[in-house]
């Protein structure tokens, strides 16, 4: 055990995580440089946003500069907000971490959210500078910042380009010298961490886990302590780029377990796995189910494809047990499911699976937070779908979900960020200045404005600079009230929205104006209407269209304007049918980008 | 009936609006093009056509002496001695009397010239190289040269382009005794100096719109048929090569990006002058080779085109059968009943309400 190090890798996105990952691979021999893309984003969307959605781990042998061996368990985490439970499970699986600044962008939000993560769950922190090899990295201010904003030693930084491979030995020596073994006992009685999990259609659910006392080996019995439930052990064994089946983990090992698990339900990030034969071990303390935060109705675009996106949900919760999805009817819509996620990014991840890896052709209607509605008959209603608000008549008030933001900005973009902020109806917490180039602002925003368009707003009022990071914060009430849309006359429930009522008809105005650009123009005219109740705030037509292409279909060319034509069918087998109107996917989201 | 077509990819200057296969300046090739594409003909010998049509480009350039040889060269190889129809396409400005008169000589029954407009400042603008009055004058010569059928493009759109302008052209063409004429509506192509630098003061769909049924009803005023979306003629002036496309008939092309169909099978030459010169017959080639249904489909969105004519169900059934129809059918029928096309008994035609979006009519049409 005393040669074991288990640790994982903590930054801001895009600070070069997944380089750095593949690198230590790719020196540690364990892959080939020309397989090096980044193996431990498997899935392509994550390659494609550049960030790595579901923690995997990988073991690795080292043989330090002093000729010792060690087992270097490198565990991957999801680097953004609301993966923060997932995060913070990873961490605990861990002893130490590396935490990784890109030495031109330097400490940002994420970098602090993750570092005081790690110090919570009392881990070694091993700092590095990253992409020391850019022109315009600033190696010394970023080494400041992480001493004035993290309080961590300027001697005790490395200086890497993960990209080229400079410093990364030096980094695992460092690993292996200053991250502590685990300590446990393989004696005592069994005790793991659940820290991730994957379906397999022929095994099961696999969680992967971190035993911190006793052994584990096939014919075992175990027993999770969340649902006290007991399955039998059919194997175990590391993560090698692969699964490397083992006779036994012990305290102190990273690895899987195969148990014949065939409810993805059964398996929960943060749960303690004992032995059957001492369930009186106590949980590992920080569980929690992961609860759902972003709703938003998914449709599938041809009415009769509803039993086959159910199947496709169902696939696809046994891969990711944090989404949530039940029946849902919309007058407008038809028949679908209403989704949960836990944040907007894990919303667009899912959905664009659903599409790509599911191959569902769906319409996603807006996101909604989940809003506590208070009647006037004593009743309490938690509802995540605006179109299930009760008329205003009988609503006695409505409190929404906060969160407490941190954003991290250089001192010239503060005013720009504080006016966003106290637009989007935040309130000032506190401002702190670590240092003369930057500023800390703490703000408390209701989390329906933070799954709008705030992040991408405040990327543009900061020309990119400032970061950003949040946790839940309770439920305040406010003065809002359920604004319907109507199209062509009817009102189109899903796309009904909750508004503050201060600039309730300013914001219903921009909606119907990008209405009226997103919705192609028909053969008829289609008038366009937001209301509030019976009072209509804002209208506008979408003119009918005129005419299309007539040129010259020159040559006998016929093959292209075939495919011109079925070009433009394809574009219009993704629009969904709304009374006689064919509204396309953009316009159901169009209040999240809205130019007021 | 088989039509044979040969394109001529070469212009004086590129206009602003097209994206056509078309090479300016180049005109030093001609000779050896002129060549290259009887080569080709000769992988063709034999075949009888019954319309031809040399268009481009601008066929103009390749004045009276490589015309010939042209002709020359095809007959050589082809049987085009019984044509119905022969049809060249002329730029005003390239366009002499020593010209008519070889076309009129070698076969030429009918010419389309590239009028676009008689405004001036429209065709500068848009970048036509000729004058109204260089226009005006050649259409007079081909009637002078004995050619009776003389067609004119039109576009409607033209940045600068007013509705008086509009009725200009058009009273001064049909009032020199134009017996066919083509309007298209300008349209921004990608890759083109307008789409590269759009014009300011470009007429909006509305315009395009309101004028084009406008100019629909002054041709009819004098008595065109609007035989074709974007064509209208006098009695018995309808082109027939094109008809030939509309009508799904078999045509070959000859030359750098010319397209032919012939026994159900579609394919393209590639655009690629230098390959094609160097070798026509290994010079790439684009395939379309399609399933019944698509076939079938498209063959009802190209008859749907015809205005008057339409298309005769039962005479498409019996050349693709019953079974392939049936979604075909299905789709006709939505669209029947959304009043965007007219049902009469087996025949279909496009409602007069939908000429101006048949795209968006064309698109259920497919498969």
């Amino acid at each position: 055990m005393n040669n074991i190090r288990n640790f994982c890798i903590i930054a801001h996105i895009d600070h070069g995580k997944s380089t750095l990952a593949d690198r230590i691979l790719e020196l540690t021999g364990l892959i080939r440089k020309a397989s090096m893309e980044q193996m431990l984003d498997s899935m392509d969307l994550e390659r494609e946003r550049g960030i790595t959605i579901k923690a995997k781990s990988v073991r690795i042998p080292y043989k330090s500069a002093g000729g010792a061996e060690f087992i270097l368990n490198l565990i991957d985490t999801p680097g953004h907000v609301d993966f923060n439970y997932e995060v913070s499970r990873s961490l605990m699986a861990c002893e130490g971490a590396v935490l990784l600044v890109d030495a031109s962008q330097g400490v940002e939000a994420q970098t602090i959210a993750n570092a005081n993560l790690a110090l919570d769950a009392g881990l070694k922190i091993i700092p590095v500078i990253n992409k020391i090899d850019l022109p315009n990295a600033m190696v010394d201010d970023c080494s400041l910042q992480l001493y004035s904003m993290l309080g961590l030693h300027i001697e005790d930084i490395l200086h890497v380009s993960a990209k080229e491979g400079t410093g990364v030995l030096e980094l695992l020596d460092a690993i292996a010298d200053r991250i502590p073994p685990p300590q446990g006992s393989s004696s005592d009685p069994l005790k793991c961490l659940i820290f991730d999990s994957f379906y397999d259609a022929y095994r099961g659910v696999i969680p992967h886990l971190r035993v911190f006392n006793g052994s584990l080996k096939a014919g075992d019995k175990i027993m999770l302590k969340s649902t006290e439930k007991v399955f039998e052990v059919e194997e175990v064994g590391y993560f090698s780029l692969g699964l490397t089946q083992a006779a036994g983990l012990n305290a102190g090992d990273v690895g899987y377990v195969v148990a014949l698990i065939r409810n993805a339900g059964e398996i929960h990030v943060g749960d303690t796995v004992v032995s059957a034969d001492h369930p009186e071990v106590p949980a590992i303390p920080g569980f929690r189910m992961s609860q759902p935060m972003v709703y938003c109705g998914v449709y599938p675009i041809i009415t009769s494809d509803y039993a086959r996106l159910g199947a496709a949900l169902e696939k696809f919760k046994l891969n990711d047990s944090s989404i949530t999805f039940e029946k849902e009817t919309s007058a407008a819509l038809g028949y679908g499911y209403r989704m949960g996620f836990l944040g907007l990014l894990h919303m667009e991840i899912a959905l664009e699976r659903l599409k790509r890896e599911y191959e569902q052709d769906i319409i996603a209607t807006m996101p909604s937070v989940i809003y506590k509605v208070a009647t006037k008959n004593g009743e309490t209603l938690m509802l995540d779908n605006p179109s299930k608000f009760p008329p205003e008549g009988q609503i006695e008030h409505i409190e929404e979900p906060m969160i407490r933001a941190r954003v991290i900005v250089p001192s010239g973009f503060v005013g720009p960020c504080m006016e966003l902020a106290e637009a989007k109806r935040g309130s000032l917490v506190g401002i702190e200045h670590p240092d003369d180039k930057r500023a800390i602002l703490v703000y408390d925003l209701p989390l329906a404005e933070m799954i709008t368009d705030f992040y991408d707003r405040l990327k543009s009022v900061s020309r990119g600079y400032a970061s950003m990071d949040y946790e839940m914060n309770g439920y305040r009430s406010a003065d809002l009230v359920k604004v319907d849309i109507l199209v062509n006359n009817s009102a189109v429930d899903a796309l009904s929205y909750i508004s503050p009522k201060e600039g309730a008809s300013i914001k219903g105005r921009a909606l119907i104006y990008k209405l009226s650009k997103v919705i192609p123009r028909h053969q008829f005219k289609i008038p366009l209407q937001a209301a509030i109740g019976s009072q209509v705030i804002a209208r506008a037509d979408i003119f009918p269209m005129r005419k299309d292409v007539i040129a010259k279909c020159y040559g006998g060319d016929i093959t292209r304007k075939r495919k011109l034509l079925e070009k433009q069918k394809e574009g219009k087998k993704k629009m969904k049918m709304v009374g006689f109107v064919e509204v396309p996917q953009e316009a159901f989201l169009s209040l999240m980008k809205i130019e007021e | 009936m088989r039509g044979l077509y040969i394109h001529i990819p070469f212009c004086i200057s590129k206009c602003r609006y097209c994206d056509f296969y078309s090479l300016a300046g180049k005109t030093d090739l001609i000779e050896g093009y002129v060549s290259a594409v009887v080569r080709e003909a000769e992988k063709y010998g034999g075949t009888s056509f019954k319309t031809m049509y040399v268009g481009g480009g601008t066929p103009s350039l390749l004045g009276p002496r490589r015309l010939a040889d042209l002709v020359d060269g095809l007959r050589s190889h082809l049987q085009i001695d019984c044509l119905l129809e022969a049809t060249i396409e002329a730029n005003p400005e390239s366009t002499d009397e020593d010209f008519l008169r070889m076309v009129r000589d070698i076969g030429f029954n009918r010419i389309s010239i590239g009028v676009q407009s008689l405004d001036d400042d429209e065709l500068k603008k848009a970048g036509r190289v000729h004058s109204s009055t260089q226009a005006l004058k050649a259409i007079e010569l081909a009637f002078n040269c004995g050619i009776d059928n003389v067609s004119a493009d039109i576009i409607i759109g033209l940045p600068g382009q007013t509705v008086e302008s509009l009725d200009n052209t058009l009273r001064k063409l049909v009032g020199i005794g134009l017996t066919h004429a083509s309007v298209y509506c300008l349209s921004i192509e990608e890759g083109t100096a307008f789409a590269a630098c759009p014009p300011a003061d470009l007429p909006d769909d509305e315009f395009q719109a309101s004028v084009y049924e406008r100019v629909a009803g002054i041709l009819k005023e004098y008595g065109f048929i609007h035989y074709e979306i974007s064509n209208f003629a006098l009695q018995g002036k309808e082109c027939l090569h094109n008809l030939n496309y509309w009508r799904g008939g078999e045509y070959i092309g000859l030359g750098s990006s010319a397209a032919s169909h012939v026994g159900g099978r579609r394919w393209k030459n590639e655009a690629n002058l230098h390959a094609y010169m160097d070798d026509p017959l290994a010079a790439g080639i684009e395939e379309d080779i399609v399933d019944a249904e698509t076939k079938m489909a498209e063959e009802a969105m190209l008859r749907l085109r015809l205005l008057e004519e339409g298309l005769d169900t039962g005479q498409l059934t019996m050349r693709y059968g019953l079974n392939e129809f049936k979604d075909l059918e299905k789709r006709l029928n939505i669209l029947a009943g959304q009043k965007k096309l007219v049902k009469n008994g087996k025949r279909y035609k496009l409602a007069p309400g939908s000429i101006l979006t048949s795209n968006h009519v064309f698109v259920d049409v497919i498969k």
